[in-house]
């Protein structure tokens, strides 16, 4: 079976179980979640499925161009409070880092 | 000559195909501007594509909505796109042999304290509904966030933008911050990376060397699903 035909059933019957289990997942993930959990039960990526993902990368981000073009309808925001977001998302990101990075180096000798 | 001139360009508008056909030119345009500047994560092919696009709906006077319906065969391409994350999601559990628990440890921590400390300060400073919604995301890889945002009460657009900013502003910061507290190491600064700046911080990660980037691009991956399959639940 086609990779994209994979994908594209998945979506599908994802969209169909969160909503009938009445979930706030959106159904793609619920889509990727089932994915991957059949993917884990084979143990294997079926090669048309490779194939399709290693084609499908490169464009991601142009299916996310659409929205985030939408951040023209925001400006009276982003002119009110983007200051205080740049501000916001650099210093967020200090303790985070700090945090990771001691996880993953504490017990671990300094190279 | 200008009337001919201005009469085709308002022609070009009206074509039902014009706002898929410039969408896809400033994308190639950006991925070319991004291999020729040797694939600095600082201008994503995205940035570049984001730039051009606005200056177009602006200087044509469009409205955003017109744009959207014009394009909407591309985002509705963002659903299976997010499905096939299922691949290198189960790649990346597969290849975590090592330090399992230690790296699920660092990835967990590390991004609900980059979240929780950005939402808590926008809470203080801004107190705005929308902007705190769109903010939970700010670490996950994009194409999730703009399927999850708007499940969590915030806005798509605004969940991109600031995600882009956060993988710049780590991408720059980070390397040199983990350094000068002498916590640098392939393993960490890789890990660190893909947790608070995902695929813009990866793509520094490979400028960094083979094993910064398998770090990093197995700690976006892990941190976008955490937060995908967690926060729908949770807010």
């Amino acid at each position: 079976m086609p990779g994209l035909m994979i994908l594209i059933f998945f979506t599908v019957f994802g969209g169909a179980l969160s909503a009938t289990l009445n979930l706030p997942l959106p159904g793609s993930i619920m889509g990727m979640m089932l994915l991957l959990v059949l993917l884990i039960s084979f143990r294997r990526v079926p090669r048309s499925l490779a194939e399709s993902v290693t084609s499908l990368t490169p464009y991601m981000p142009l299916f996310i161009v659409p929205a985030s073009v939408g951040l023209v309808t925001q400006t009276d925001l982003l002119m009110e409070h983007g200051l205080e977001l740049l501000f916001i998302l650099a210093i967020s990101l200090v303790p985070g880092a700090l945090v990771c990075a001691a996880i993953m180096r504490w017990g671990k000798r300094s190279v | 000559m200008m009337i001919w001139l201005e009469n085709g360009l308002a022609q070009l508008q009206q074509q039902s195909f014009f706002w898929m056909a410039m969408t896809l030119l400033s994308f190639w345009m950006g991925q070319h501007v991004y291999r020729l500047l040797g694939n600095t994560p600082l201008l994503p092919p995205i940035l570049t594509s984001f730039s051009i696009l606005v200056g177009l709906l602006l200087i044509l006077d469009t409205p955003y909505v017109e744009y959207q319906t014009a394009v909407m065969p591309l985002q509705m391409l963002l659903g299976p796109t997010v499905v096939m994350l299922a691949v290198p999601l189960y790649q990346a559990f597969a290849a975590i042999r090592q330090d399992a628990w230690r790296i699920l440890l660092a990835v967990t921590l590390g991004s609900s304290t980059t979240v929780l400390v950005a939402v808590a300060l926008c809470y203080w400073l801004i107190g705005d509904e929308v902007i705190l919604n769109s903010l939970w995301t700010k670490s996950v890889t994009t194409p999730l966030a703009v399927v999850l945002a708007p499940e969590l009460g915030g806005l798509a657009a605004l969940a991109a933008a600031f995600i882009l900013v956060t993988g710049l502003f780590g991408a720059i910061l980070i390397p040199p911050l983990l350094k000068a507290c002498r916590m640098d190491s392939p393993q960490a600064t890789g890990l660190t990376l893909g947790v608070c700046a995902h695929a813009i911080g990866t793509s520094r990660a490979l400028e960094l060397g083979t094993e910064y980037a398998a770090f990093s691009a197995l700690a976006m991956t892990l941190t976008a699903s955490l937060f995908a399959f967690v926060l729908p639940f949770l807010i």
